[in-house]
């Protein structure tokens, strides 16, 4: 797939988009607004009722901090109401126009998958302001341009392993009726496992040696972590290596679904 | 009423037999609900973990509170949530005039026509998880506060489906894809944590505007503190209001829709 037109499918996805504009910002808006207040009262919740000055590594106002990382750079791991797109090309026959592109699936796909996060790269940019600007951070956890430009790096390789995980799960949709509940599923595992939900510090100290060996980490806590300067460079390029040789393993799994399934695929959709 | 009841029953054999078809997406959807409950679980073992209580609650009570979220989520997920998914798209097609020319309630017909299956047996499961989480609750229940927590959950699952509607019915207005539903999904999460962790005007707007605190938490406080009258009619108000306004807001909606390509 040639670069243009790579570039090409990304900006009229980005467009789609952006088509019911009021709509987008209230849900961005609300749902920004909700997760924090969750998190906020939760977390007041737990410290004041345990009594403990710290959990899990962090104060009150560092754990807030933790999840307003999170929530953000949430927004640039999964991008959202593209998830549908395989499973529904593969269910409504719609596949088969692109199997005679002159174009793979899979780049076509990610460029889609790229367009779909410029609204959400807009909105990381203006809540992330609002932040810098109505709350206080914690020195020690203030991103330096340094942890910045690390956390992008590690925001890139989240959105594309997160995107390849998704990406093998639709395509089960070549068998499977409907795929729908293992997105729904994999986004529970992501969660709780990936530190969206808690911080993978906030669990018990056995388990995080496991938690760290699967590949979910990489989605939400590991970036969190190195935007809010808590990861070492030599640690961020080992963890980087690491979620790239995931990132590997889940694009031979998926290419190997693709080439099974496109196989016995019938092309009249169900 | 008996029409009603028999037509209900023609939509569970026609369901039943549908989601035999699918026999995979039925075991992805036990699958995935089941996930959604061992999450729930593990989520708050690991709060605990850290402290003793969670908005006023010990485990033993947070326990009850997640089985009863669950419970309501089973019966919203069963009853009620793939009409609710369909109904944009009806309403986006101009495909509600099959619905209108019928000789029921449309609002009816189009909030429980098709009951899933295939999330029935999480419904079992729910109520198993709800059974064992009262069951070890390490103190004796009256069986008067079980009895008014029972019926505060049925009215919970009521309101979960009232307020899904009163954020989708904007769609007869805006033609959007599903109309103001993110919202609704997103202020839902609130009811997901205990009442009590909220303080100042956010509790006090859970209890009455935005009266998600009514789903699971508020029928748990019942179960614990005891029921009153007060606490009864409090929840009656909520919920009988809140259906009120979504019945005048689909009909309302109703005037607006423009049939096909609306």
């Amino acid at each position: 797939m040639s670069p243009r037109l790579f570039l090409q499918v990304l900006s009229l996805e980005a467009r789609n988009r952006l088509s019911y504009r009021a709509e987008f910002w209230l849900n961005a808006l609300v749902g920004f607004g909700v997760e924090f207040a969750v998190v906020y009262f939760l977390w007041s919740s737990m410290f004041r009722e345990s009594g403990k000055q710290e959990i899990g590594g962090f104060d009150l106002q560092g754990m807030v901090t933790y999840y307003l990382a999170v929530i953000l750079l949430g927004k640039l791991v999964r991008t959202q109401r593209f998830e549908g797109g395989v499973s529904t090309d593969i269910y409504e026959g719609g596949l088969n126009r692109y199997l005679v592109f002159p174009a793979g699936y899979f780049p076509f796909k990610y460029a889609q998958h790229l367009g779909g996060l410029v609204p959400a790269v807009v909105q990381f940019l203006l809540f992330a302001l609002v932040v810098a600007f109505f709350l206080d951070v914690p020195p020690e956890l203030r991103p330096s341009p340094t942890s910045a430009l690390m956390a992008l790096a590690a925001i890139a390789v989240a959105n594309l392993l997160y995107y390849l995980l998704d990406y093998a799960i639709q395509l089960v949709a070549f068998w499977a009726d409907n795929v729908w509940s293992l997105d729904v599923a994999k986004w529970f595992v992501a969660s709780l496992l990936g530190g969206f939900m808690v911080p993978l510090s906030v669990f018990p100290a056995w388990l995080v040696p496991w938690l760290e060996a699967l590949p979910f980490r990489f989605f939400f806590d590991f970036p969190a972590r190195v935007l809010l300067g808590q990861i070492e460079p030599a640690e961020w390029a080992r963890g980087l290596v690491v979620a790239l040789a995931w990132c590997g393993v889940l694009a031979l799994v998926g290419r190997g679904v693709w080439r099974r399934g496109v196989e016995q695929y019938a092309g009249v959709g169900i | 009423m008996t029409r009603y009841l028999r037509l209900y029953a023609s939509f569970l054999r026609f369901s039943f037999s549908r989601s035999l078809e699918f026999r995979l997406d039925f075991f992805f959807r036990v699958g995935m609900d089941a996930l959604w409950y061992a999450v729930h679980l593990v989520f708050f073992g690991v709060l605990f973990q850290h402290t003793g209580a969670l908005g006023g609650w010990n485990l033993d009570q947070v326990l009850v509170f997640a089985a009863a979220l669950f419970f309501v989520d089973a019966i919203y997920m069963t009853v009620f949530s793939n009409n609710m998914w369909m109904l944009p798209i009806l309403i986006n097609r101009g495909d509600l005039d099959y619905y209108l020319v019928r000789p029921v309630s449309p609002l009816f017909f189009l909030s429980v026509r098709d009951f899933a299956a295939n999330s029935f047996l999480n419904l079992v499961l729910a109520v198993s998880i709800l059974a064992w989480a009262l069951l070890r609750y390490p103190e004796p229940l009256p069986l008067l506060s079980v009895a008014a927590f029972g019926v505060l959950l049925l009215l919970g699952a009521l309101l979960t489906y009232t307020m899904g509607m009163l954020f989708t019915i904007p769609i007869f207005w805006l033609h959007s894809k599903s109309g103001l539903r993110e919202v609704g999904w997103s202020l839902g999460r609130l009811g997901a944590r205990p009442h009590r962790i909220y303080t100042g005007w956010t509790r006090t707007l859970l209890l009455t505007l935005l009266p998600y605190a009514f789903v699971a938490s508020y029928p748990v406080y019942v179960l614990f503190n005891g029921p009153s009258w007060q606490a009864l009619a409090h929840t009656a108000a909520v919920v009988g209001g809140a259906f009120t306004l979504m019945v005048l807001f689909w009909r309302q909606g109703l005037r607006a829709y423009s049939s096909a390509s609306s």
